[in-house]
């Protein structure tokens, strides 16, 4: 039975858990001393025992996991999202070592590509794939980048763009994380020198590309599964458009657009065609894990990439909540997919054999004042209690029987909830019915605890629109 | 400044801080210590030469040696974790320490000095600006102004740039290390106003004189 080490924290240990048990595997999981509380540690200590858990330094040293792996005896390793996730050097580093471990996520030259920006950029840009408009290459000096940026600002204004702005996005960041947005050129050399520090300090690399923002746009994303025998399939699409001011998504749907809705542009025609680029894409360099295709829509239907994110995601439960596969019952874990394509299986289904049935809401609820600039809140959580229904699933590493302390280290997320309806209109109206009845206390030194259930209440009324 | 000489008197009666020494990360550990040992901190810049070893760990063929970070006395030590694999954070021992003349004027300045405090549990950084002009000038020659950025407070992975709001004034002592939590309310810098850096150099001399008493 392979041995898997869940190198990651939070609800994301906890859904590759779940898919260990269900696949019949055994694991390790890993912890830091901020994560002590944590509900992914108590979990893993009842389901296999005080020696299936470490305590390690950092999430983001790759020598812990390895040290960890190696003595428990683990064959493969899954990295689940963010930390060390893309990093390809880690993949490189466990394939050719002398006790190979598998990476549970696509092979390490895939990883390179995808794992940077402009890497992924001037791979679409060789296909004839859209890209939103901006830089494709590293840029060396801040010159450089103001001579970019007022080229992008001329466009918007030449456009007739009231309010004309653009984005410097750090190139391996990732979860909204290292992204900046300029209204005005003379900002841009400040900005720049500032993103470069914060990511070289978080993700080791200061690559920034800068691209144009569009300011009124759908985010949407096409989920593909390919295998290591060259198959690949997409389980449908997700609009991702509700986020928050630092880009971090809040409400994620499936299917990304509403067919009831009128749009400016033909929905299917549109979601075809993010489809078959994804794909494209996916099959030029032989993708072979789960992986998510992102895009930006705007209201007249124009489609241009943003990203690939190579990796499994926090939605991607939304769009496996909708999913069926020939006979199975409606939903199909992501998480267990991906382990199983990581070691070496085929999948057993084509793209014939997949259905979609219903639509799908996930809620990341979070401690932070969306009042005031989104800040997060730091302090003991002492009542928290969550609804529960069949049509929905919660994940979350928040304890319900005892007070628990948010760790200032990482995001201060507290569940996803995924909600299911047959249709948009009765998943929304479940929706709300969970979020009111979400019941929630904590406190630190100054006041008691804010979170985004309100935010969340009031954007749910405008998903897959354009605002 | 009545009451020196008894907080002087405090430190006198217990001159002794306890540090404990725990495992930066995983790997096999290796003591190389006894109890009772008396262990020196390095004295180069670069924390290598002359201080006293006190274990080694390996993690992937890398072997660290982990030297006394303070002068003092081992006591309390693991011995059943030596040749054992350890988890990070593990606690392996610690060093009573004696408390220097400089060390108990550091602490008895945070009373008189403007403490700016960290406003939430966070690491912390001097903004790029004023590292560069601690660098070039020293630590107590930088005047920092009201309104001025100071530091970064990196707390759930975003970055905020903290604002100094005080009475101008010249940073004496840093209280963080970069890459370390602090919790919230921890001092982060001593600050002292320059009409009152006279004050505190009397102070220091007066602290100097009665701890020699």
């Amino acid at each position: 039975m392979p041995k898997i080490l869940i190198a990651n924290r939070g609800e994301i240990a906890i859904r590759i858990m779940q898919a260990c048990k269900e696949l019949g595997l055994d694991y390790i999981a890993v912890y830091t001393k901020e994560d002590e509380a944590s509900l992914h540690v108590r979990r893993a200590i009842e389901e296999r025992g005080k020696e299936s858990v470490f305590r390690i330094s950092s999430y983001l040293d790759p020598n812990e996991f390895l040290e960890v792996a190696d003595y428990t005896k683990c064959d493969a390793i899954h990295p689940g999202y963010g930390f060390l996730t893309e990093n390809y050097r880690f993949a490189r580093r466990l394939a050719i070592r002398k006790r190979p471990l598998i990476f549970i996520g696509p092979r390490w030259e895939v990883l390179r590509e995808f794992g940077s920006k402009i890497n992924t950029k001037c791979i679409a840009k060789r296909l004839g794939i859209p890209v939103v408009p901006g830089s494709d290459k590293p840029i060396y000096n801040e010159i450089e980048a103001e001579n970019i940026a007022l080229e992008l600002f001329h466009r918007q204004w030449e456009e007739g763009i009231k309010r004309p702005a653009i984005l410097v996005k750090a190139s391996m960041g990732s979860g909204g994380m290292g992204i900046e947005e300029v209204t005005h050129p003379i900002e841009l050399r400040r900005v720049y020198r500032r993103l470069r520090q914060y990511v070289k300090r978080q993700f080791g690399d200061e690559d920034v590309l800068l691209e144009r923002k569009f300011p009124v746009f759908n985010h949407i994303e096409v989920q593909l599964v390919c295998s290591q025998h060259g198959e690949a399939v997409h389980f449908g699409t997700r609009n991702c458009t509700i986020q928050s001011v630092f880009r971090q998504k809040r409400i994620e749907v499936a299917p990304a657009f509403n067919h009831n809705y009128k749009y400016q542009f033909d929905p299917e025609e549109v979601t075809k065609r993010a489809i078959q680029y994804s794909l494209k894409m996916a099959d030029y360099v032989g993708y072979d894990s789960v992986g998510t295709w992102e895009w930006i829509v705007t209201p007249e239907g124009q489609l241009y990439l943003l990203e690939v994110n190579p990796r499994i995601q926090v939605e991607s439960g939304v769009s496996g909540s909708i999913t069926k596969i020939r006979h199975l019952p409606v939903g199909v874990d992501l998480v267990k997919e991906q382990i199983r394509i990581a070691l070496g299986e085929k999948l057993g289904y084509k793209q014939k054999h997949i259905s979609f049935h219903g639509a799908s809401i996930e809620f990341r609820l979070v401690a932070e004042d969306t009042k005031c600039g989104f800040k997060p809140w730091g302090g003991t959580i002492t009542k928290f209690q969550l609804p529960k229904y069949d049509w929905l699933k919660v994940y979350t590493h928040v304890p319900s029987d005892r007070p628990y302390s948010i760790p200032s280290d990482y995001d201060p997320n507290l569940a996803l909830a995924i909600v299911w309806g047959r249709d948009i209109e009765e998943a929304k109206e479940r929706g709300e019915k969970f979020l009111n009845e979400i019941k929630i206390e904590g406190k630190n030194q100054e006041a008691s605890i804010v979170t985004n259930i309100e935010f969340l209440k009031e954007k749910l009324k405008k998903i897959q629109m354009f605002e | 400044m009545e009451n020196i000489g008894e907080i002087i008197k405090k430190y006198k009666a217990n001159p002794f801080e306890v540090y404990p020494v725990l495992t930066p990360h995983t790997g096999y550990v290796h003591l190389m210590v006894k109890l009772g040992q008396t262990v020196k901190r390095p004295i180069d810049p670069w924390q290598q030469k002359g201080g006293t070893l006190l274990y080694t760990i390996l993690r992937q063929g890398n072997l660290k040696r982990i030297y006394a970070p303070i002068d003092g006395e081992i006591m309390d030590i693991k011995r059943e974790l030596d040749e054992q694999f350890v988890e990070a954070n593990t606690y392996l021992m610690s060093i009573r320490h004696p408390l220097t003349e400089d060390e108990i004027i550091d602490k008895i300045l945070s009373d008189f000095l403007d403490i700016f405090r960290a406003p939430e549990a966070a690491k912390y950084y001097f903004v790029p600006e004023l590292a560069k002009k601690i660098e070039e000038r020293g630590l107590q020659k930088v005047i920092i102004q009201p309104g001025e950025e100071i530091l970064i407070m990196s707390r759930m992975k975003r970055d905020i740039h903290l604002v100094y709001e005080g009475k101008p004034g010249i940073i004496h002592t840093v209280y963080f290390r970069p890459n370390v939590t602090i919790p919230e309310g921890e001092p982060l810098l001593g600050i002292c106003p320059p009409e009152r850096v006279s004050f505190i150099n009397d102070l220091v001399q007066r602290i100097r004189l009665e701890w020699k008493v």
